[in-house]
């Protein structure tokens, strides 16, 4: 949409070459250090560098006369993938260039993405690994805090078993990088290890994949452009997700499309609907419901789809039944008339789409939530085709491909599980054998059984961590922790920070009584200064993934390689490189690196990616190569802009590739699957993206077929439901003679003595999913969507008020779940419910508190707040009020005010300055989540390692949220909870 | 002040009206707009919008803490544009050179005004040492205040085609920071001379009678006054007046937004000392004229400080005779003769 | 010859700042200095518009009319640039101009201003294009390699149109006969004394 001036064009190169010989000060890389205030040769010399010594980096402007290489990566904010454009010139990155070419992105950026250069140049990154030595940061090298780390881990160990170490891993982390730390916990012996998703999208993963078999975005960014009718619910992806906002508002003017947002809160989005409506905050089931009870009354549903590719949905109408209108107004305030106007709408103007973010994830009901939204695709017939589907937008760059990896405390990469086959898969594609893999698990005195129980035990969550620090295991009904899981001793935190989760206060105990924290990341992060611990604190430097090559994979679930721009900055090193040096002190990097190429001590990424291919059947991540990922990066000009693909005129190594080989993408590299750029679609052959719905329950429930019923893909030669291929059910189809001799001495090894178990996921031949493929059959069978998810918690989604709802009046009728154990931690939810009611808690806190994102920052916001380009647009943590809150407790926009919760400690507030506007409807209150540093009114930049304090700083609204987890996930509650404002 | 700019800003968005409207009913899209399922929120949008016209106020909210950026358009802008380009000129012109022109004619026409009787030798303080300084003080500052000022409307037109581009912004430069400096003696010099002159500046019954004699300008009479004239009380209270509005409109430039937060003010107050300062100018090239070259015996007034015993008996009868009645209680002045011993 | 100009459409900004860093990012414009900014009016109620404001590049630009010292000048592509040699940081531009786009580095004493700094439509100024001089004062000079404004091709919902004001008016017409809306194109009354056709 831009017009170039015609005259005088002429590429930074070509002015770089009419400058040529005039370079006098040009910037290498040695004088951008210097200038920063670290030399490489003189590190040893500058032992006690302090804020004051240490310069700004000044990155400078393009040098004329010096050669620009253009470096390609992914920006590593959110989800969406933005393609970067890096201009480098003798080892520094002098400019960022719009990245025309992607599909996704189109050259365009958020405030985040256009100022992503400032991160490799921050002054304020952690220069050097550092230790805390009687409460004071002192510089160390990297021997030395490897060893040091390494003996500290050992030795809880040894006294404690490996269950006390929790490792915390990153959604920053690229796919190899996440996979590693996945591997790394596998071989320390633990399922305790997560990452960011846990209190992201969690609830997504678990309730999507349940209702059709995987935890994904159905379609994407791109698909958007299709729809007819978009509904984002819970979502405000205006900030959260920027670029995204390019394909919605565009298919919102071409298709003259409705855009309906559901939120609380009018966010930056909803100024841009075409309606509007605010719910109360935690009804979303209740408004789920009340749209179906239009569309069920009046036959708006799609009822050939219901009977072809649905289970269970006669169980869903009893249950919506109940949800009036009448009712549905008392509980959520939305009127029905627009609720009606809104169903019929969904109903009816296809293809529809519902998009949602944290909103319906981060709730005690996140998982029914999600399984409700999905029932709403369901019964409108609005999955698998163009335009449809559940756009889940992800939060984190790579939080997809680290799910996927499996930093999980339920799986092993690539959603295998824990259970012993899934254990004997990896252990074949890692090369070592499952008894190896057994006697990492469990304290030293452990059996063999014990050992198994704690490796196919699902492990300890993030949300949870400081409680499984602090709480007394105890035993029996009323144990805090189950059997066999140790308190926390050890935690080592990969690019995470420490003020996503819930209830701070407490974890500032949890933090305190820890033997050892690890911090790695590229800023010292809330973990650094939240607690005051003296001792046993290691801050190691780790280099954004500017400065390191991996792939990463997008929300759409497509995979792009970044290439490294620049070489890690000051003495940071990447996540490859600090996972291997720590394997090597634990004294299983042999091992766990059996098959990967180690330069030096930098494991190399591609030789990472080319074993994720090698065991990553299930997920069809086997065919994103390295080499195909880097072809895609080349040529992405080449893709159509709204199906993703490469049309017959593009380089023969991409043609008819959906950009990004969108998982899953089957077959080995050289089969050449394209990619599935929409889940579930029908409308297409399984070999051009193709598919049904997963077969992933069985093939039958109560007599009633759990396989679809006169659906099938295009082409498919069973033109019925059928259930997951296996080498028995080739056999029985006669196909199993299509398989090579190679291909059938594969299976039959892995098979043993029972070949005919081995499965389209265990193979490692692939032969079976090429097979099924060329017979024109998705690999993982084709089965119905389940309306009723039998093995959750809640089959059907009811409606549960939360924690602490502002509604007392209807927690009875309407309440939380019973206490109960999950995942290794005791979840006391109803005890805090029926307290909060008792003490009549909705008194002294009457406004709902929810939480959410800023363009400006992401995540904790250690990162973004140290970037001077983004620091000045949100110099203050706030508070929204609604402008009457506001008037009744005389407060003015932009004063201080002081905001506490109920389970703050007596007397503590947070302060935090008001913004009175009317974003926010009466009693409810917003706040951003990025902010930390300031502490219940303390200061703690002094805390902060000298000259790696981030430039803003400011009270995090998770020091007033309060208790409350989902059932399956352990997913925190962010989005409703009580507090009280009042003028500071 | 608000009045004057809230009438242009009422005008102003007559105009935007009229363009939102225009903007709002782009012929072939009208349709659409009114009829289509369009969207009500931006319907809604554009009413808003104009409705914040109207009442001249496109403020919105931004996140920096600079809350003047949160003003998305101020059209005055183009106003104040206007202003310095045309008005302020022609006033400058016609006030600054219009005097000129004016005194020009008078010398011409009147010549040097001469002591009736010729200076009689004899002197009688007039100002004392203080009170020159504080004159001079203003005077002086007054001069180069006035000419960085004029430099600052005029000189692009006048001396920068003589002096070249980077030696004018160099002169300039030295211009403001002189101008900026000076404020604070000039100010110091109208706040001094504000307490020791006021009490002879009270206007009184001899003044109408000045007045009513054209102050002896017109006709050969000489109408009594004292101390001070009422042709000099005009003077006075111009330069304490005006020289203080200067001064306080000034020292709003000096600091912006910090006395005066919004941007009309801010213009208001460049206007303001503007226009005030050339009036002022012109004021002043009179009373330099009238104090040097227009008047025999004047300048000593504020040159020695001893005035020609003529010179004061025809222009501030009533004061040489309040000097003499107040001496002859005490004692006489050195040399001094009785008044009618001529 | 070309006649740069901006347009934001309101309809598709979503005040994401990306032109705010883009700019940051492209010339190192240093902290306090907001040569472009994002403002939302009617914020937080139905109606509510962001619209991205930088210098405009005006028509009979006020900025250089009130200039005492007469360190504006206008390009042949119509990009109105000053020069910081000549500027004497007296302020008039900003009371002048109707989109705020005059920024002073605050200096010394009293609120005295240093030399003025704005949107130069990626243009650099006076001093030979490319250079380190240039680059030092003005920041890059996009435009002399053939590229427009960072921000406008950085903006994420391709909001901010920047290009030959003929062409991006037409864009934007389009656009409003496509979708059957529009809130007008801010400030190009006022800026260019003209509105789109759109």
């Amino acid at each position: 949409m831009l017009i170039k001036r015609s005259e005088g064009r002429a590429a930074r190169g070509g002015l770089a070459a009419s400058f040529a010989g005039l370079s006098g000060g040009a910037t290498d890389r040695r004088g951008f250090l210097r200038r920063s205030g670290v030399v490489a040769g003189g590190l040893g010399a500058l032992g006690a560098l302090g804020a004051g010594t240490v310069r700004k980096a000044e990155a400078g402007p393009m040098q004329p006369g010096v050669a620009v290489e253009l470096k390609k990566n992914i920006c590593t904010h959110c989800s969406v993938g933005c393609t970067v454009i890096a201009e480098v010139q003798n080892g520094v990155w002098v400019g960022q260039e719009p990245a025309w070419e992607s599909p996704i992105n189109r050259g365009t950026h958020c405030a985040k993405g256009a100022s992503v250069r400032e991160l490799v140049h921050g002054d304020r990154r952690v220069k050097y690994p550092m230790k805390l030595v009687n409460g004071q940061w002192t510089r160390i090298n990297w021997d030395q805090a490897i060893s040091e780390i390494g003996d500290k881990l050992l030795e809880i160990r040894q006294q404690s078993g490996p269950d006390a170490v929790f490792l915390l891993g990153s959604a920053k982390f690229s796919n190899e990088g996440a996979y590693l730390y996945r591997k790394f916990a596998a071989f320390w012996g633990t399922n305790n290890v997560d990452h960011q998703a846990r209190i992201c999208h969690s609830t997504t993963v678990a309730g999507v994949a349940n209702t059709w078999g995987y935890g994904a975005q159905t379609n994407s960014y791109n698909d958007i452009r299709n729809s007819k009718t978009m509904i984002i619910m819970g979502g405000n992806p205006a900030e959260a997700h920027p670029v995204s906002l390019q394909h919605v508002l565009q298919g919102k003017e071409i298709n003259r499309a409705n855009l309906i947002v559901i939120d609380p809160r009018f966010t930056r989005t909803a100024a841009h609907a075409t309606e509007y409506v605010r719910p109360r905050p935690g009804t979303d089931i209740p408004v789920f419901w009340g749209l179906l009870w239009h569309i069920f009354e009046n036959g708006w549903e799609d009822k050939e789809f219901i009977r072809q590719r649905v289970y269970g949905m006669d169980e869903v109408r009893r249950e919506v039944a109940k949800w009036t209108p009448a009712e549905v107004e008392k509980v959520t305030g939305v009127p029905g008339a627009q609720m009606r106007k809104v169903a019929e709408m969904f109903a009816k103007q296809k293809p529809a789409t519902l998009i949602w973010c944290m909103g319906l994830t981060q709730k005690t009901v996140g998982t029914a939530n999600v399984r409700a939204a999905c029932i709403l695709l369901l019964a409108t017939g609005n999955v698998g085709s163009n335009g449809t589907g559940a756009n889940i937008f992800r939060g984190h760059c790579n939080v997809q491909g680290a799910t996927d990896l499996g930093l999980d405390v339920t799986t092993l990469p690539l959603y295998y599980g824990l259970d012993e086959g899934a254990w004997r898969h990896w252990g074949r594609v890692w090369d070592v054998s499952y008894d190896y893999l057994r006697g990492r698990f469990g304290p030293g005195n452990a059996d063999d059984a014990a050992r198994k129980r704690m490796m196919e035990m699902p492990g300890i969550t993030t949300t949870r961590y400081f409680d499984a620090t602090t709480l007394e295991p105890g035993s029996g009904d009323t144990a805090n922790l189950i059997a066999g899981q140790p308190n926390f001793r050890g935690m080592v935190v990969f690019g995470h920070g420490g003020n996503t989760v819930t209830r701070m206060p407490e974890a500032v105990a949890g933090l305190e009584k820890l033997d050892l924290l690890v911090i790695a990341d590229p800023h010292p992060t809330t973990f650094a200064v939240l607690a005051n611990r003296r001792e046993n604190t290691y801050v190691l430097p780790i280099c954004t993934q500017f400065e390191c090559s991996g792939s990463r994979t997008a929300s759409n679930r497509s995979l792009q390689w970044g290439e490294q721009v620049v070489k890690p900055i000051f003495e940071s090193k990447n996540d490859y490189e600090v996972i291997y040096r720590l394997s090597e002190k634990l004294g299983f990097a042999t091992e766990m690196f059996k098959n990967i190429k180690v330069n030096g001590k930098e494991p190399e990424a591609e030789s990472i990616l080319r074993e994720i291919n090698l065991g990553g059947w299930s997920t069809g991540y086997c065919g994103q190569s390295p080499e195909r990922l880097k072809a895609h990066m080349a040529n992405q000009g080449a893709f159509d802009l709204v199906t993703l693909r490469a049309p017959e005129n593009a380089p023969a190594e991409i043609r008819g590739d959906y950009y990004g080989l969108p998982w899953p993408c089957w077959g080995t590299p050289q089969y050449r699957h394209p990619g599935t750029h929409i889940l579930y679609n029908t409308n297409l052959h399984v070999k051009d993206g193709g598919g049904t719905f997963r077969a992933r329950f069985g093939v039958e429930r109560n007599g009633e077929t759990l396989l679809s019923e006169g659906s099938w893909s295009k082409g498919s030669e069973i033109e019925d439901g059928y259930p997951q291929f296996t080498y028995g059910v080739l056999k029985k189809l006669g196909w199993d003679s299509d398989l090579t001799a190679e291909e059938r001495a594969t299976i039959e090894r892995i098979g043993g003595a029972n070949p005919d178990n081995v499965a389209w996921s265990t193979d490692l031949s692939g032969g079976i999913q090429r097979v099924a493929l060329e017979h024109g059959c998705i690999p993982f069978g084709n089965g119905k969507a389940r309306a009723n998810a039998w093995n959750l918690p809640d089959p059907i989604p009811v409606h549960r008020e939360p924690i602490y709802s502002p509604r007392p009046d209807l927690v009875a009728q309407y309440p939380t779940r019973d206490n109960f154990m999950a995942l290794r931690v005791r979840n006391i939810g109803k005890t805090v419910q029926d307290r909060a009611v008792q003490n009549n808690v909705a008194r002294n806190f009457p406004i709902v508190l929810t939480s959410g994102r800023l363009v400006e920052y992401e995540g904790g916001g250690e990162e973004t707040r140290s970037n001077k380009w983004l620091a000045e647009l949100q110099q203050d943590m706030f508070v929204e009020i609604n402008t009457q809150d506001a008037a009744e407790r005389n407060i003015r926009d932009g004063q201080w005010v002081l905001v506490n919760g109920p389970e703050m400690p007596a007397g503590k507030h947070i302060r935090v300055k008001a913004l009175v506007t009317d974003r926010v409807g009466r009693g409810v209150a917003f706040m951003p989540f990025h902010f930390a540093g300031w502490f219940m009114q303390e200061d703690q930049r002094r805390k902060y390692p000298q000259g790696t304090d981030p430039i803003v700083l400011g009270e995090s609204v998770n020091t007033v949220t309060t208790y409350g987890y989902d059932p399956v996930t352990a997913m925190q509650e962010t989005k409703c909870t009580l507090c009280q404002i009042r003028a500071a | 002040m608000t009045g004057l700019t809230r009438t242009l800003r009422r005008a102003f968005a007559g105009t935007m009206l009229a363009l939102a409207l225009a903007i709002a009913a782009p012929g072939a899209t009208t349709p659409a707009h009114a009829q289509a399922p369009a969207p009500s929120a931006p319907a809604q949008a554009s009413e808003q919008m104009l409705f914040n016209y109207l009442q001249g106020d496109v403020r919105g909210r931004i996140t920096i803490p600079d809350q003047r950026a949160a003003t998305l358009i101020q059209p005055e802008g183009r106003e104040f544009q206007h202003f310095w380009r045309t008005t302020l000129k022609w006033i400058g012109a016609i006030a600054v050179g219009g005097m000129l022109v004016v005194l020009v004619l008078f010398y011409a026409m009147r010549g040097k005004i001469r002591i009736d009787g010729g200076p009689s030798g004899r002197t009688i303080e007039r100002f004392n040492g203080f009170e020159r300084f504080v004159h001079w003080l203003t005077a002086t500052t007054f001069i180069v205040l006035g000419i960085t000022g004029l430099n600052i409307s005029f000189g692009r037109e006048l001396l920068l085609p003589l002096m070249g581009p980077e030696a004018f912004t160099t002169w300039s430069q030295w211009g403001k920071l002189a101008h900026n400096f000076l404020a604070f003696p000039f100010t110091l010099g109208i706040l001094l001379m504000l307490v020791i002159w006021i009490r002879d500046n009270i206007p009184g019954a001899t003044d109408v009678r000045w007045f009513a004699e054209g102050g002896g300008l017109i006709g050969h009479g000489h109408p009594p006054a004292r101390r001070f004239n009422a042709g000099q009380k005009i003077i006075f209270w111009s330069v304490v007046l005006g020289g203080g509005a200067i001064a306080v409109t000034g020292f709003i430039l000096m600091f912006p937004f910090q006395f005066v937060t919004t941007m009309s003010g801010m213009q208001l107050a460049t206007q303001l000392h503007g226009v005030i300062a050339l009036v002022m100018i012109a004021i002043i090239l009179a009373h330099i004229y009238i104090g040097s070259l227009g008047m025999e015996g004047a300048f000593d007034a504020m040159g020695s400080g001893q005035v020609d015993l003529n010179w004061a008996k025809e222009h501030h009868s009533l004061w040489v005779e309040e000097v003499m009645a107040g001496s002859r209680d005490a004692r006489a002045p050195t040399g001094a003769r009785g008044a009618g011993a001529d | 010859m070309a006649r740069m100009k901006f347009l934001c459409d309101s309809d598709r900004c979503i005040e994401c700042n990306a032109c705010v860093t883009a700019c940051k990012n492209e010339h190192e414009v240093p902290w306090g200095i907001n040569r472009r900014r994002v403002v939302t009016i009617n914020d937080g109620k139905p109606g509510e518009r962001s619209i991205s404001m930088a210098c405009m590049h005006c028509t009979d630009a006020p900025c250089a009319a009130v200039c005492p010292v007469d360190c504006f000048y206008t390009t042949a592509d119509g990009v109105v640039l000053h020069s910081k040699d000549l500027c004497i940081g007296c302020g008039y531009c900003f009371y002048a101009c109707p989109f705020g786009a005059p920024q002073y580095p605050r200096l010394g004493n009293f609120g005295t201003r240093g030399k003025m700094d704005k949107c130069t439509y990626c243009a650099g100024g006076p001093e030979a294009d490319s250079t380190q001089a240039e680059y030092a004062k003005y920041g890059s000079n996009r435009l002399a390699e053939g590229k427009l404004p960072l921000c406008a091709e950085m903006c994420s919902t391709k909001a901010l149109l920047a290009g030959d004001g003929d062409i991006i008016a037409q864009i934007y017409a389009e656009r409003v006969t496509r979708r059957g809306y529009g809130s007008g194109a801010w400030g190009w009354r006022t800026a260019y004394k003209e509105m789109t056709t759109g």
